[in-house]
């Protein structure tokens, strides 16, 4: 069993171009709205390296989130997604049972609970809880929720230098770059843009050894945690029954930075939540194995309130900032189960979209199938009307997801919703209720079919590629079509249908 | 209950108001019943039990994600740590203060062999404990069927040991040694009335990256090397 994955010796890539696509990081993430995938998708597709980059790291996760998978749950494991599915969605459909108790059990352990409707409601209880503790320096841990409420400009407008302490998200931040995956967020960049970044800005020798790479980091980091006076974190679970708050990660900053500044103020999206112990171990051990094929990640950090009088280590104020922002419009039933997501990747892994165009494309804190769902709830259908588009619809990311959220149907549900508010095109609609009415009637279906295969093959005839012999087999291909349809020839050839079809030969073989 | 914080309003909403629209989108009002949560069935959650040979299951699944383990009987502990401390050539260190370490006297034993052992409540926070070498603990449990070590905060255990120095010796009891999370739960809900520590850490390998091109690189801001002890017959 391959139990670490990230176990890779990738060859370097030594042509010295940077891997990525833009540097800065807060338009990657907040484009101009309405966004338009095509730029970027454009740029992705045609950027071969960062193809190769993407797919390859993608690919291999998840072929290893099926073995690893496979290996530890065996035949339990269709039964393991049904329990994990089955707990998220009881808590989502009694969040406030669930939220009120975290609050009580936290605010009992010593914890101070904030609630906040919106992103401006977030920032702004850090800041204040910043400026009271006199905050200089802020050593900040992995956290979506702070990349959804762009935290770290505010922090730094009032004074307080605030550095990111996860490997990937450091190097972002040097980069003035955005994370282009859930898990992974410098999966779109290379050795050499680190080796770069770490001698302009940290004056640090150049090297493109890994190794060596992350030696200076960690160098580089140790001190900011010794003198670090805050410390966020987001959170991966909170446990109802103990007001416990949950991280899972692998390079031990989360630790630090929850445990050596005075102050912590943990990040948590309300649907977070899980009720008892019993229930965090049964998403823990879906989570990493789906998400990394670990069997846990390195330091599952499960925090109960600020440091005890007799305890040594630890902040002496714990705050939880609890984030609806949107959450509670996807907790009505219709969308409900979109929020039992726990962020583990592997949707983005195992979906042929993500790994052709990149995080980037999605123009959007969340990226990927789940994110090309959630996104548009956050932050408008008609703002992001590309994104329930761009997928396939082939379900490999219903497949991997450990807690069984239906994608498909959702993107589905999307693009209806799309159509019904007017936001699809009005000759898209046109096409979609031409297309709808001639498929709806046995005529009309029989005449299409007719017109297109004398298209087609006239077409062929012309082209010269029409063969000629057994009417119900010979074709010809098409490789020029005009208007629309040339997006499809320009990948591929269009067969024609044979001279006959299916229906005559039916008929000829059951004439009496 | 609903005023909980000292934020003032204008930065956040109250309890009352934050849950507002959350009972909307759900159709529930506030106190109404909750049925019972979905069961969690220890046959179907167990991965690994008490019928296998859990030591060498935790041995090999604690090497599989990158710790050392050796197993050892008790009065071996020191020559087996004292060694293991040379071999990292670690010369400064600071231990927890656990039954076990005390049990043998693991510090003035390993000072009487040339190694400075740091007394690292002497100071608050972390600020002692950047400076070691080496940092030993004994673990609350430990679980078979993931490898994983579980320390957690209390008066002789800081939050630093495991995790500051560059090298994490890990001294685990066998019969700590628990088949799967499930039994840790259950061992934890054994223990009425119990404050919960504010520290858990369920340690699984050495601190790791793959973020630089997914290579695999140990020892980012936790310990590159966990070495485990495993005290048999105790």
């Amino acid at each position: 069993m391959s139990s670490t994955p990230s176990e890779s010796t990738t060859s370097g890539h030594d042509t010295g171009k940077p891997v990525g696509l833009s540097v800065n990081g807060h338009d990657l993430l907040f484009p101009p709205l309405p966004y338009d995938i095509h730029a970027r998708a454009d740029k992705a597709t045609a950027d071969k390296q960062l193809l190769d980059f993407v797919h390859v790291a993608t690919y291999r996760k998840d072929v290893t989130r099926r073995q690893v998978t496979s290996a530890a749950f065996g035949e339990k494991h269709g039964d393991f997604r049904e329990l994990g599915a089955a707990i998220k969605q009881h808590t989502l459909d009694h969040l406030d049972h669930y939220i009120e108790k975290f609050v009580d059990n936290a605010t009992a352990a010593g914890v101070r609970v904030h609630f906040a409707q919106d992103a401006a409601q977030a920032n702004a209880i850090c800041l204040d809880i910043a400026r009271r503790a006199g905050a200089k320096l802020c050593v900040k841990s992995k956290s979506m929720v702070t990349e959804e409420t762009q935290l770290l400009p505010q922090l730094e407008a009032i004074g307080v230098e605030t550095v990111e302490t996860d490997l990937g998200e450091f190097i972002l931040q040097l980069d003035h770059d955005a994370p282009s995956h859930i898990v992974t967020p410098m999966i779109h960049k290379n050795r050499q843009s680190v080796a770069r970044a770490f001698e302009r800005e940290l004056g640090a020798p150049y090297t493109e050894d890994p190794q060596e790479l992350t030696q200076i980091a960690r160098a580089h980091l140790r001190e900011k945690y010794r003198k670090a006076d805050l410390g966020i974190s987001g959170g991966n679970f909170l446990v109802a029954e103990t007001g416990s708050v949950v991280i899972c990660t692998n390079e031990g900053n989360g630790r630090f930075c929850t445990s050596a500044p005075r102050v912590h103020v943990a990040f948590v999206g309300i649907e977070k939540l899980v009720p008892t112990f019993e229930h965090l171990g049964v998403m823990l051990k879906l989570l990493a194995r789906t998400s990394t094929g670990q069997p846990l990640t390195v330091y599952t950090h499960v925090m109960t309130g600020p440091r005890r009088a007799h305890e040594h280590g630890g902040p002496d104020e714990m705050h939880v900032i609890l984030l609806d922002n949107g959450r509670t419009e996807i907790l009505k039933p219709e969308t409900r189960e979109m929020l039992r997501c726990i962020r583990c990747g592997a949707c983005l892994n195992a979906c042929p979209v993500y790994r052709k165009v990149g995080g980037h494309s999605y123009g959007a804190v969340y990226s990927g199938p789940i994110g090309a769902l959630i996104t548009p709830m956050f932050r408008g259908l008609a703002n992001y009307p590309d994104l329930p588009n761009a997928s396939s619809l082939c379900g490999a990311c219903y497949e991997a997801c450990p807690v069984k959220i239906n994608i498909p149907k959702y993107l589905i549900q999307l693009r209806a919703e799309m159509v019904s508010k007017r936001i699809t095109k009005w000759s898209d609609r046109l096409v979609y209720r031409m297309w709808a009415r001639s498929l709806g009637r046995s005529w009309t279906y029989r005449l299409g079919g007719w017109a297109q295969k004398l298209f087609f093959r006239w077409q062929a005839r012309v082209a010269g590629t029409l063969e000629l012999g057994d009417p119900y087999r010979s074709r010809g291909w098409l490789n020029d079509l005009p208007g629309p349809a040339g997006g499809w020839t320009s990948q591929r050839d269009m067969p024609t249908p044979p001279a006959k079809s299916f229906r005559q030969w039916w008929d000829e073989q059951n004439r009496p | 209950m609903s005023n909980i914080s000292d934020t003032p309003a204008s930065l956040g909403v109250d309890r009352q108001t934050f849950l507002k629209p959350v009972r909307q989108a759900l159709g529930r009002i506030s106190g109404q019943a909750v049925p019972a949560p979905p069961a969690v069935d220890p046959q179907l959650v167990r991965l690994a039990s008490a019928s296998e040979d859990v030591v060498s299951l935790f041995a090999q699944r604690a090497g599989e994600v990158g710790m050392t383990v050796c197993r050892i009987k008790s009065d071996e502990l020191i020559r087996t740590v004292s060694e293991l401390l040379e071999k990292v050539g670690a010369k400064r260190v600071a231990a927890s203060v656990g039954s076990l370490p005390q049990a043998v006297s693991l510090n003035d034993s390993l000072r009487r062999k040339g190694v400075e052992v740091v007394d690292w409540r002497a100071t608050p926070g972390f600020a002692e404990q950047y400076g070691l070498d080496a940092g030993i603990t004994d673990v609350h449990a430990a679980l078979a069927e993931t490898g994983t070590l579980i320390c957690s905060s209390d008066a002789g255990h800081s939050r630093g040991l495991s995790l500051v120095p560059p090298v994490h010796v890990a001294i685990v009891r066998q019969s700590d040694i628990l088949p799967d999370m499930v039994d840790y739960w259950a061992r934890l809900r054994g223990i009425p009335g119990r404050e919960l520590p504010s520290s858990q850490a369920f340690i699984t390998g050495p601190s790791k990256t793959a973020d630089i091109e997914g290579i695999l690189i140990t020892g980012v801001h936790g310990p590159g090397q966990v070495f485990i002890v495993v005290v048999e017959g105790v």
